[in-house]
């Protein structure tokens, strides 16, 4: 359960990164846009008021010439009503300008064709006009006023000025069509700016948004996991002990049980041993009889009853002696076994080195013998836990290193120890002869043994050093290799704890 | 309720193969004096108590009791025997048993058992024990039952 959270926890972070940089990638995107929409609007703007202005410069001219024409009109006719030069000189001035104006017109208007349409039918009314009027001021100039006046009535001149207004006033409608143009697209593309000002703002929001729920959910997983590592940390701890707890357990049930069946056991073999006993005690009276028998009668001997006498019985009560004196070696171990399990535990602070330091100067002769060393990696970590429990575990272990060198090479033992925590290992390595694979949990067992029988033992020390050590609440395992050395690991709490009382403490946590 | 009435040896016994070398080996020690066997407890204490010829009515007794019987547990019969105001309370109590736990020995103890000794599986120790048991049978003074009301 908690190895998938934790897998589980690894894709996220990951997908969530690249959701991030996706996220911020969007969001500078939205700016670019915006920026680069700002910039097209500000030129469109540019544009648009050159425009503006461009039109009010062709109106300002078209102003100018209808202001000239209609200038030159009045004076002409001043002039040919009183023929007065002044007049006539105003008449020139004014049409000596109008072509220049007309001219700045045509350069305006010059990138639009209807506008130069326009104006060459405004040029031409203005030559017609012009034309007539020269008629009537030659007329004038020569003394003939009143012809020129006759001419002047005749020459429909008010209608001309009429077309020729509304020829400048087409001009001029045509500037505001295309004003009005202008002005449509100069909103259109505002509008188009603040669309995308609009669309990129919201683009940053959503994106601020998302970016910040990613990051909110993250911290959130994030203080989940770790929640979730800190129980299972305290729960690896509880785990520990209930495991060790269920071990002492199960080892107390089966010491109480085997201390009940070896109880039992021991009734039937006392009567076993008894009789057989008696059974001696007769055969012997048995084969005094017989021999007596021989002696004075051997008519009444028969070859069986001499045979059985002499050595059928013996032989069979010699078995089932021995039968029963291992019977009663192996109900006396496991005997042994049930009440080391029932004995009370006193923890006391411990010296592991000087227990070791002992343990390894009652076995120095049979070290020397061997040919072999004991190296102990001092100082080893104390304890607060029994002390004839661990010394019973410590001997064994070391006398069985001992006991089991291998004779091909010389011998070196090595004791160390280590704290982790709460909790010691010891180590207990050799380099004798080894235990094959599928004996490494075999060796444990009660009267099980490992290799060659040609060492001296019932089977029982390291029963006994792992029944002791959960008692202790601790735990052994064994690593070895057939011929290359074997270590044995015996990890124990620190400070023992009693499992009845730590058991009792548990429930009002 | 005379000085030269004999001893009887009451022994309580589940297992007639205990009981019978028991037997053997207390005779073997030269002890002569009537062994009673019962193999059960309500039948014993009927018997202490109750019977005719049963120690309370008739002369003094010495007590041979395992622990482990199947109706009841040994340290209850000790507990009658020994009970204050009972009229078994002197007499002696050997309790002979394959039992060797520390507190339950401890515990006989405390009862009033007189002699606690654990069977030993070993025959000759089982055989040399019961026989200097029957040594110690033949030295010891047993009181007087004093006679009831």
């Amino acid at each position: 359960m908690f190895k998938r959270s934790f897998l589980g926890f690894g894709v996220s972070e990951g997908r969530m990164g690249r959701f991030l940089v996706a996220c911020m990638a969007l969001g500078f995107a939205a700016l670019v846009a915006a920026g680069v929409a700002a910039g097209w609007s500000t030129a469109q703007n540019e544009r648009h008021t050159r425009d503006v202005n461009h039109t009010y410069e062709v109106e300002l001219a078209i102003g100018r010439a209808r202001v000239l024409t209609e200038q030159s009109e009045t004076a002409r006719r001043g002039y040919v009503l009183t023929a007065k030069p002044v007049y006539l000189a105003t008449y020139r001035a004014a049409m000596r300008a109008l072509p220049a104006t007309l001219d700045r017109l045509a350069m305006q208007t010059r990138d639009n064709p209807r506008q130069q349409r326009n104006l060459a039918m405004l040029r031409q009314s203005i030559d017609d006009l012009s034309r007539q009027r020269e008629v009537t001021i030659a007329l004038t100039g020569n003394g003939e006023s009143a012809r020129a006046v006759t001419v002047f009535q005749g020459e429909s001149n008010a209608r001309r000025m009429l077309v020729l207004r509304a020829r400048a006033d087409a001009m001029v409608a045509e500037e505001q069509r295309l004003l009005a143009q202008r002005d449509a697209a100069q909103q259109s593309s505002v509008r188009i700016f603040y669309a995308t000002l609009a669309i990129a703002g919201l683009l940053v929001i959503l994106v601020a948004i998302a970016s910040l729920l990613t990051v909110r959910r993250y911290t959130r997983d994030l203080a989940t996991s770790r929640d979730a590592l800190r129980d299972f940390a305290d729960t690896l701890e509880e785990q520990v002990e209930e495991r060790t707890a269920d071990l002492t357990r199960a080892n107390e049930e089966i010491q109480r049980f085997a201390y009940i069946v070896s109880h039992d056991l021991r009734s039937p073999l006392v009567n076993v041993m008894g009789f057989t006993a008696e059974l001696e005690s007769a055969t012997t009276e048995i084969g005094a009889l017989i021999d007596r028998a021989e002696a004075t009668a051997p008519e009444l001997v028969t070859e069986d009853a001499r045979l059985a006498a002499r050595e059928d019985l013996p032989e069979a009560i010699r078995f089932i002696r021995t039968s029963t004196q291992k019977m009663d070696r192996l109900i006396n171990a496991i005997l042994k076994l049930s009440r080391e399990g029932r004995r009370v535990i006193a923890p006391q602070r411990l010296d592991v080195t000087a227990m070791v330091e002992t343990i390894a100067a009652s076995l120095q002769t049979q070290i020397e013998q061997r040919g072999a060393t004991l190296a102990i990696d001092a100082p080893l970590p104390g304890l607060v836990s029994d002390r004839l429990a661990i010394e019973q575990i410590f001997s064994n272990l070391i006398e069985n290193a001992v006991k089991y060198l291998s004779p091909d090479r010389p011998g070196h033992i090595v004791v160390r120890g280590k704290t982790h925590g709460k909790r010691v290992t010891f180590e207990f390595e050799d380099n004798g002869r080894g235990i094959a694979p599928n004996d490494h949990q075999r060796v444990f067992d009660l009267f099980r043994r490992a290799g060659n029988q040609d060492q001296p033992g019932e089977g029982i020390g390291l029963a006994h050093v792992r029944a002791l050590a959960y008692r202790l609440g601790g735990v052994i395992d064994v690593t070895s290799e057939l011929g290359r050395g074997t270590t044995f690991r015996l990890n124990l709490p620190k400070i023992f704890v009693d499992p009845t009382t730590a058991a009792t403490r548990e429930p009002q946590q | 309720m005379t000085d030269h009435k004999s001893v009887s040896i009451v022994m309580i016994e589940d297992d007639e193969g205990h009981a019978r070398l028991i037997e053997k080996n207390i005779r073997r020690a030269g002890i002569l004096n009537a062994i009673t066997h019962f193999t059960d407890g309500t039948t014993a204490l009927d018997y202490l108590f109750n019977s005719a010829d049963g120690p309370q009515r008739n002369g003094p007794a010495l007590v041979l009791l395992d622990l482990n019987l199947p109706d009841m547990s040994g340290t209850d019969i000790l507990a009658k025997i020994k009970s204050a105001d009972g009229p078994l309370r002197r007499t002696p109590v050997v309790v002979l048993t394959t039992t060797d736990d520390k507190v339950e020995i401890q515990r006989c103890y405390d009862l009033g058992c007189n002699v606690y000794i654990t069977k030993p599986v070993n025959y000759e120790s089982f055989a040399t024990a019961i026989r200097q048991l029957g040594l110690f049978l033949s030295v010891i003074q047993v009181p007087d039952i004093e006679p009831q009301g």
